[in-house]
């Protein structure tokens, strides 16, 4: 019996090989996009699933409510460590890292070997033990201990040491000595991007320093003992900050410190602050599970389409089963196992076509996923289960139509019961309807993330941030010298100006207490530092709101003078930034012996807003001042024209001032680049699937067209030899799926608007959503509709009518 | 074999309703072959599609073999045909994916037989009909006739006591009409009852007895030659 089913669904798939190939390559391009995307999202699911004993790992951060908004700050005051370990014994182990940034390079020296590594960590001594990393030489108990020892990553250890143990061999790390104690295993899905570890203790903080309340500048983790209620400590925790905190600055805090699950990390932290770890966006990664699910289900709705449309030129076949003695059970069972035999192929497609796409979509999202069924079993009982649910979704509601067919009627050559004159096929018309829905609305999705990207880059910043060359200083004698250095960069024709300091757009930021005085009292103020030179302003093409810059003219500007954003004119109270002109100001200098030290000045300039953060954030009040002790950063502006040249006269000039460290730079408008990599993803990844789910959605509605033209044949062919013109008749075979796309744009367009106003929230600069992009959906999807019906449209409006009658 | 009481079908639209069989009384006994005739319209094939239980009637009973069959379900009736009903129709209704081979062979693995001995029996079928030597073929490939014969072999091969056929030769030229109504004869003379509904009176003639029908009512039976030859054969 098999036997004969089989042979008739191959025979079937072979006589219809239009038909067939549709319904395969429909569903297999909709699996393929549904395994590929299915890839991703499990992947950004597997973050720090692999350490032991995870589930009782909890980063603490902190939510900081200000008047405006409550902002998820990842660092924390190292008290918060302290505190958790010394007062609740439900804490196994606590971790803190000091905040620096990762991605900043120190130099690494190892005989005659010289290169820069990034990814090191700054941490308590307990890392290894909050993340049993494997480690491939030495062991991780006591490897930190050591305020000189470090523990590497087998990828710094090939590139420095190659193919052998280093443990106990010296190198050399920014200049300071350092013994290898331990080599762990890198693992792409833990949500640190670590690549060395040295003992906090090698900064030497001063004691005092780390009982701070206020200073929040550490990643903190906690590993819980056994059994321990993750929410109740949190809860004992908060009271306890509080007991803590408010006798010891007089007033309420506003700290809410969160215990957040380590599997949490990764995905659930998209918009905190300060945070450099591998983040994904669980936004992203839903909405892309979503789309696979779209097309997957525009794929199977192809097939319910094109298998009912298809379902009178079964029917005989069902009659005479029938006639012959076949039940409705044993019917359906063979049609189901059609519908089984195409999924199957597509699947065997999609997995083709997946391990062939694959290696793009890595090296697209820099991730490092397998396809491999053969090895998987996992993987092989997903396609398994994909292939039933695919094939019982799409098979099963036309095995149910075909097994219902009366045989008296379908012999007889009359289907009145499902598609006679003047009733609509109901179920099909639906379908389109919701298939096209969803293409409409993933159009205007991609329509407005692309314009909100393409906003994102070329939103003016406020500032000029091409042709400029970024870099860290290296070395005693670069920063001692650093005026010299300047000038010596300054002599290159091809270089404009050069500005030296802490605090360059889409650079590290540091906020910090400001002092005013209002109502004749003395008020603490949060807000950001920007430490400046005089040339800061040219180099980055600043402009002025009122008063002056910053200025060698006016001796006074180096100890007395502060420059403030328009943001911080409001944010501070001075009304208009005439009226700020004057204010004075109070900042306790950074690193100073004396507590009560503090600079004192005047508010002399206020600089037209500029976006020194991402424009997720919302332009922070800044003070820009010069404080040449925090300089850490160079910007050289290039002419242009010449830039290999300028490029080059830098190098010369930084190997005159540190031979000891090798060249290292980046450009400005790079680092820009980087903070929307993600969103620039999610574009190219919208477009992609969009462009997928169209055209699927298109093949389907060709079959469609194929069998609407098909069955009015006789029609068309009256139709013609009564006069009618063949722009009417194709008109005729439009309308209907026309009529179709435009319910459907209907239906899209309030739940494409909802969607996307939700997702532009998440930034503080955003575009409206133009009313075009809607207007532009409909046409796009209407014109490819048209397309595609009316080529079959038009290929029956040629044919000869005479013909077409001849069938009768 | 079969008997009918006021057996009633009727087709409704939203707003008409036709009456295609009004309150038919018939009987057949067993090894009869009766022809069903009457313009187009009077509810012949109706009378078929209810005796072979492709439809139900809407009143009345339908007696299959002493068995009551009216109000069969889905289920039993599908059982009931495909172990005791042939069918032949005028379109043959072959399906076109299957060969000649397989075409025959779908009754019996409908009846579960399993492979050699369903071969075998289709075999003896096909050469019966002198079709062996197209058992390969696809129907299109075949003549009307061949086509036919096909569909008589499918009719019997389960061995059925009672086939039914509506206008077997309507399609057909004189000589490949007269070729099946030998076959059908053939079956007869073997036992198998026939019901037959049919245009042509020369066919009718064949038969031993011819049923009127006009508007959905019975009008008249009439004994034909054969049937006068039948009696006094026996």
């Amino acid at each position: 019996m098999f036997q004969n089913y089989f042979k008739i669904a191959y025979r079937n798939l072979l006589r219809h090989k239009g038909f067939s190939f549709i319904n395969i390559a429909g569903l297999a391009l909709g699996l393929t996009a549904c395994l590929l995307l299915g890839l991703f999202v499990y992947d950004e699911l597997q973050y720090d699933k692999f350490l032991p004993e995870g589930d009782r790992v909890y980063r603490v951060y902190n939510n900081v409510t200000s008047e405006e908004s409550t902002d998820q700050i990842t660092c924390v005051p190292p008290m918060f460590g302290t505190t958790i370990q010394e007062n609740f014994p439900e804490a196994e182990t606590v971790l803190r890292i000091i905040m620096q940034p990762w991605e900043g390079k120190s130099l690494v020296e190892f005989g005659d070997k010289r290169m820069y590594e990034k990814g090191g960590l700054i941490s308590d001594p307990t890392f290894f033990q909050v993340f049993p990393l494997k480690f491939i030489y030495g062991s991780p108990e006591k490897a930190l201990d050591d305020p000189t020892s470090v523990v590497i990553s087998d990828k710094f250890a090939d590139r420095v040491f190659g193919n052998v143990d280093p443990v106990g061999k010296k190198i050399s790390i920014d200049k300071s000595s350092f013994l290898v104690k331990g080599v762990f295993e890198s693992n792409p899905k833990f949500h640190i991007p670590v690549n060395f570890v040295v003992n906090l203790a090698i900064m030497q903080l001063e004691p005092e320093r780390m009982k701070s309340w206020g200073w929040q500048q550490f990643y903190t983790y906690v590993k819980l003992k056994k059994g321990t209620d993750a929410n109740l400590l949190q809860t004992k925790f908060r009271a306890e900050v509080k007991k803590q905190i408010d006798p010891e600055t007089h007033k309420p805090h506003n700290y809410e410190p969160v215990f957040q699950p380590l599997k949490e990390v990764h995905l659930y932290s998209a918009s905190f602050k300060f945070d450099q770890s591998l983040r994904g966006n669980i936004t992203y990664v839903k909405a892309l599970s979503v789309i696979a699910v779209f097309i997957l289900v525009i794929a199977c709705f192809n097939f319910v389409n094109l298998a009912t449309a298809k379902s009178l030129q079964r029917a005989k076949e069902v009659g005479v089963r029938k006639t012959i003695g076949a039940s409705r059970g044993q019917l359906m069972l063979q049609f189901l196992g059609e519908t089984l035999l195409l999924t199957f192929i597509s699947v065997v497609f999609a997995a083709a076509l997946t391990s062939l796409l694959l290696p793009s979509l890595n090296a697209f999202t820099e991730k490092e996923m397998s396809f491999n069924v053969f090895s998987s079993p996992g993987l092989l009982l997903l396609l398994l289960g994909l292939l039933l649910i695919v094939g019982i979704l799409a098979g099963l509601y036309p095995a149910l139509v075909l097994a219902n067919f009366k045989p008296v009627s379908v012999l007889k050559g009359g289907l009145a019961s499902t598609n006679g004159p003047g009733k609509t096929p109901w179920l099909r018309h639906s379908l389109i309807v919701l298939q096209f829905s969803l293409s409409v609305f993933l159009i205007i999705c991609a329509v407005v993330v692309y314009q909100q990207v393409s906003f994102l880059h070329n939103k003016d910043l406020g500032f000029n941030k091409d042709q400029i060359m970024f870099f860290e200083m290296r070395g005693n004698n670069m920063y001692q010298n650093y005026e010299t250095f300047k000038t010596e960069l300054l002599k290159s024709p091809d270089i404009a100006s050069v500005s030296i300091g802490y605090g360059f757009p889409g650079d590290a930021t540091a906020g910090d207490g400001i002092y005013i005085t209002k109502d004749g009292q003395r008020v603490n103020h949060s807000i950001t530092h920007l430490m400046v030179d005089y040339d800061y302003i040219k180099t980055l093409g600043l402009e002025m709101q009122a008063g002056r810059w910053l200025s060698k003219d006016h001796p006074t500007d180096k100890d007395a003078a502060f420059v403030i954003n328009e943001t911080a004119v409001k944010e501070l109270g001075f009304g208009t930034p005439e009226k700020a002109l004057g204010q004075k100001m109070e900042w306790p200098i950074w690193g100073a012996t004396r507590k009560d030290s503090t600079k004192k000045g005047e508010v002399i300039g206020v600089v037209k807003d500029f976006h020194f953060k991402s424009l997720f954030d919302k332009v922070d009040p800044a003070i820009l001042q010069i404080f040449p002790g925090a300089n850490w950063k160079v910007a050289v502006k290039m002419k242009g024209g010449n830039v290999a040249g300028a490029i080059n006269h830098v190098k010369a000039v930084w190997d005159n001032f540190s031979p000891e460290y090798p060249v290292e730079y980046k450009f400005m408008d790079d680092n820009f680049e980087v903070m929307y990599k993600a969103e620039d993803k999610l574009r190219t990844l919208l477009w992609i699937f969009t462009g997928m789910a169209i055209f699927v959605g298109c093949l389907g509605l060709f079959g469609l067209a194929a069998y609407a033209a098909e069955r009015r044949k006789k029609e068309i062919g009256i139709r013609k030899i009564l006069g009618a013109e063949t722009s009417s008749i194709v008109t005729l075979l439009s309308k209907e799926f026309l009529k179709l796309v435009l319910i459907a744009a209907v239906i899209a367009m309030p739940l494409a608007w909802y969607a996307m106003s939700k997702w532009l929230q998440d930034f503080a600069y955003r575009i409206d959503i133009p009313l075009w992009v809607f207007g532009a959906a409909v046409i796009l999807a209407g014109v490819v509709a048209f397309l595609t019906v009316s080529y079959q449209a038009l290929r029956a409006a040629t044919l000869n009518p005479v013909k077409n009658l001849r069938m009768d | 074999m079969i008997q009918t009481q006021n057996l009633e079908k009727v087709y409704r639209t939203d707003e008409i309703h036709t009456t295609a069989l009004n309150k038919v009384n018939l009987e057949v006994k067993a090894g009869e072959f009766v022809a069903v005739m009457g313009p187009s319209g009077c509810g012949k094939s109706t009378l078929l599609n209810l005796l072979g239980l492709l439809d139900d009637p809407d009143a009345g009973s339908l007696v299959f073999n002493g068995t009551e069959v009216a109000r069969f379900s889905e289920r039993q009736r599908a059982d009931l045909r495909k172990r005791s009903i042939g069918f032949v129709f005028q379109s043959f209704n072959l399906i076109d994916e299957l060969t000649v081979l397989e075409n025959v062979e779908l009754p019996l693995i409908y009846l579960g037989m399993k492979n050699p001995e369903r071969r075998r029996r289709v075999e003896e079928v096909l050469e019966k009909v002198q079709i062996t030597h197209r058992m390969n073929h696809y129907p299109q490939q075949l003549s009307g006739g061949q086509q036919q014969r096909v569909a008589v072999a499918r009719a019997v091969v389960n061995q059925p006591p009672l086939i039914l056929a509506d206008e077997p030769t309507g399609n057909l030229d004189s000589s490949n009409g007269n070729e099946v109504m030998d076959l059908l004869s053939e079956l007869n003379r073997q036992g198998t009852t026939i019901i037959m509904v049919t245009h042509s009176e020369h066919d009718a003639r064949n038969t031993h007895r011819i049923i009127r029908m006009l508007d959905g009512q019975t009008i008249m039976t009439e004994a034909t030659v054969s049937q006068a030859q039948a009696s006094m054969v026996l």
